[in-house]
């Protein structure tokens, strides 16, 4: 008699006086808590009030008999232990008893042994019922709690994504689109019930479609995009400027879906255009200093030209007329320079390419130096590629920048114009392979700090005094890049300066090149 | 002889206006084409006073005033500055300096932009000669 066993409350069931109370009391004896009825119907009354952890019940019975006990008492409750007590030899009871779920059948005479074993197999059940019972309710609280933990996780993951400033879009492995976050319908305007299951591809720009269209062949080879520029068509037409980044999802090597990233860059784009147009009126502010900095020069040039021709006149000093006539006259010019710099500057025009030889052109500016050059004595060399040949650029830039550069080069000699070192400009030509031309123009002049260098391509910056009107290399830089070419210097005080600009060509100038920026 | 006046400025017309406006005035003008040779022709002739351009090549009238204005030799020499540059952008280059670790200059005796009138220079000259 095990302290643990699980029956304590026994239910006997029988017609006969005498059997119940032999039973009984040997039950009791074995310290069990055992109540009797004499009839099927008073069982069933006192199984339903007690509920007792077993019920032993006699077969043969007036009124409602073993098995009818045994149908009502399983019908109330499936799990209950309820042991037959059958005739000797009456098989067919116990085979019908077992068979609606009886725990076993014990024949009469009921010996003490057999009853023991009985009672002691039923305890057994329910003792690994309970266990069962225990372990299910373990497991059921352990799949709940799992279940809650994925379901935090997954809400965590989708609050995640719908909080995401950029849009997220993912699919499932057939492009159909499965996840579209408040971010992109911000960009692209459907809502997730329009888009939900359409394929990708359809509200994206062919560039970026090609990744997604791609993957479903790729067999899980496909490899994360970079993050790229593009523009995408918002469902109300708009187009947007957006930062793309896609990637496929793979789970053991094999395509599950997709995932793309888009930065909205409209905020981005609009402050960087305002900035451009900050820095465009900070530079117009600059330029009308610079002017009006020229101008009042002019001026006061032009005043003293006068003073001294009123002078003349009023002294009949001829010498005097003469200087002053001289210093306005040279103003004119120095105005004239000025003006036709800042209309050079200002323009907006168009490019011209024509066939042209830029051998010949460096020929040309060099012609129109040669007698400034000669009167300093100052030597100019050529170094001219025979590659460079007829190409189609723009010649009037080329032209202008050469008589910029050059005249610069021919000034930084001028600067020390006492000394008696050997003053000399190069200028040198080179046909590139990637369809350049690049010219040099190197002098052994004065050369420039690199405080000087800094400041070399900002507006008016002259380190010329009166000679410069401080725009040369701001223009020659302009005309550079209006030409697409690139243009740099390389300067040591003392020792000279070279500048060099390289200008892309076409090989042949086609009808359509003509104003082509 | 009148007294000595240095008329320092790379432009020739400019020189030559002041220069003139000084022969119409009694003074004997002096002439210097950049800041260096002014510095010397200070140095050398002691002049009454400076005519000054700022923006020169080689050493500009920014750096031969802060040499004047800090020689104990010179400093009392007055300087007119007459300059295209405005009187503010020339103090705050001056103070740029100081704060560079220059010693500090006093304000120059007159600032006169261009351009200017003959007699609007003459006045100044005469009031610094008198």
């Amino acid at each position: 008699m095990s302290t643990n066993r699980k029956i304590h409350k026994i239910l006997l069931i029988d017609d006969e006086q005498d059997i119940l109370r032999v039973l009984s009391m040997s039950l009791r004896i074995d310290g069990y808590d055992v109540m009797t009825a004499r009839s099927g119907e008073e069982g069933l009354r006192l199984f339903k009030a007690q509920s007792p952890d077993l019920v032993l019940t006699d077969v043969k019975m007036p009124g409602m008999d073993g098995i009818e006990v045994l149908r009502n008492i399983k019908a109330l409750e499936a799990d209950a232990e309820v042991i037959i007590i059958t005739g000797h030899g009456d098989i067919d009871n116990a085979i019908e008893a077992l068979k609606l779920g009886a725990s076993d059948f014990i024949n009469k005479p009921v010996r003490d042994e057999v009853l023991a074993v009985a009672i002691g197999r039923a305890d057994e059940k329910l003792a690994i019922r309970s266990q069962l019972k225990a372990h299910t309710e373990e497991l059921e609280e352990k799949v709940a709690h799992a279940t809650q933990e994925l379901r935090r996780q997954s809400n965590f993951l989708s609050r995640l994504i719908e909080s995401s400033n950029d849009a997220i879009i993912a699919t499932d492995d057939q492009l159909r689109i499965v996840i579209y976050n408040p971010g992109a319908q911000r960009i692209f305007g459907h809502t997730f019930e329009e888009i939900k299951e359409r394929h990708i591809t359809e509200i994206l720009p062919d560039e970026v479609a090609r990744f997604f269209s791609h993957l479903p062949a790729s067999n899980g080879t496909a490899t994360p995009t970079e993050w790229v520029e593009t523009i995408v068509t918002a469902n109300d037409g708009e187009r947007i400027p957006v930062r793309f980044y896609g990637a496929p999802l793979k789970e053991k090597g094999k395509l599950m879906g997709s995932v793309s990233f888009y930065q909205d860059l409209r905020e981005i784009k609009r402050l960087e255009a305002e900035l451009l147009h900050a820095e465009r009126l900070a530079a117009i502010g600059q330029t009308v200093a610079g002017v009006a900095h020229g101008i009042k020069n002019l001026l006061h040039g032009f005043k003293g030209g006068s003073y001294l021709v009123n002078l003349g006149i009023a002294k009949n000093d001829d010498e005097k007329l003469l200087k002053g006539w001289d210093i306005i006259q040279r103003n004119i010019k120095r105005t004239s320079d000025l003006v036709m710099d800042l209309l050079s500057f200002s323009k907006e025009r168009d490019l011209d390419y024509v066939p042209c030889e830029p051998n010949a052109i460096v020929q040309e500016v060099r012609q129109m130096v040669q007698t400034t050059a000669d009167e300093y004595n100052i030597r100019i060399e050529t170094d001219l590629d025979p590659a460079v040949g007829t190409v189609c650029m723009d010649p009037h830039i080329l032209h202008q920048c050469l008589s910029n550069l050059i005249s610069n080069a021919l000034d930084a000699c001028l600067f020390e114009v006492e000394s008696d070192k050997q003053w000399r400009v190069t200028i040198r030509t080179h046909r590139m392979e990637n369809d350049r031309i690049c010219f040099e123009v190197i002098d052994n002049g004065s050369g420039m700090s690199p405080e000087v260098q800094k400041k070399l391509f900002s507006r008016f910056f002259s380190t010329k005094g009166h000679r410069g009107t401080g725009l040369g290399l701001l223009v020659t830089r302009k005309l550079v890049k209006e030409h697409h070419g690139t243009i740099t210097v390389q300067s040591k005080p003392g020792a000279g300066t070279t500048f060099t600009f390289c200008l892309p060509f076409m090989r042949h100038c086609t009808a359509a090149a003509g104003s082509s920026t | 002889m009148g007294k000595k006046v240095l008329v320092v400025d790379d432009d020739p017309d400019v020189r030559l206006f002041s220069v003139t406006v000084l022969e119409e005035h009694g003074y004997t003008p002096l002439e210097a084409t950049d800041g260096e040779q002014g510095l010397a022709i200070v140095k050398s002739e002691q002049p009454d006073l400076v005519i000054l351009d700022v923006l020169m090549p080689k050493e500009s009238g920014v750096r031969l005033f802060r040499h004047i204005k800090t020689d104990p030799k010179l400093q009392k020499i007055p300087v007119i500055i007459l300059s295209g540059i405005t009187q503010k952008s020339f103090l705050r280059s001056q103070k740029a300096l100081t704060e560079f670790g220059g010693a500090a200059v006093p304000e120059p005796e007159a600032y006169l932009e261009k351009p200017v009138e003959p007699e609007e220079l003459a006045t100044a000259i005469r009031n610094l000669l008198h």
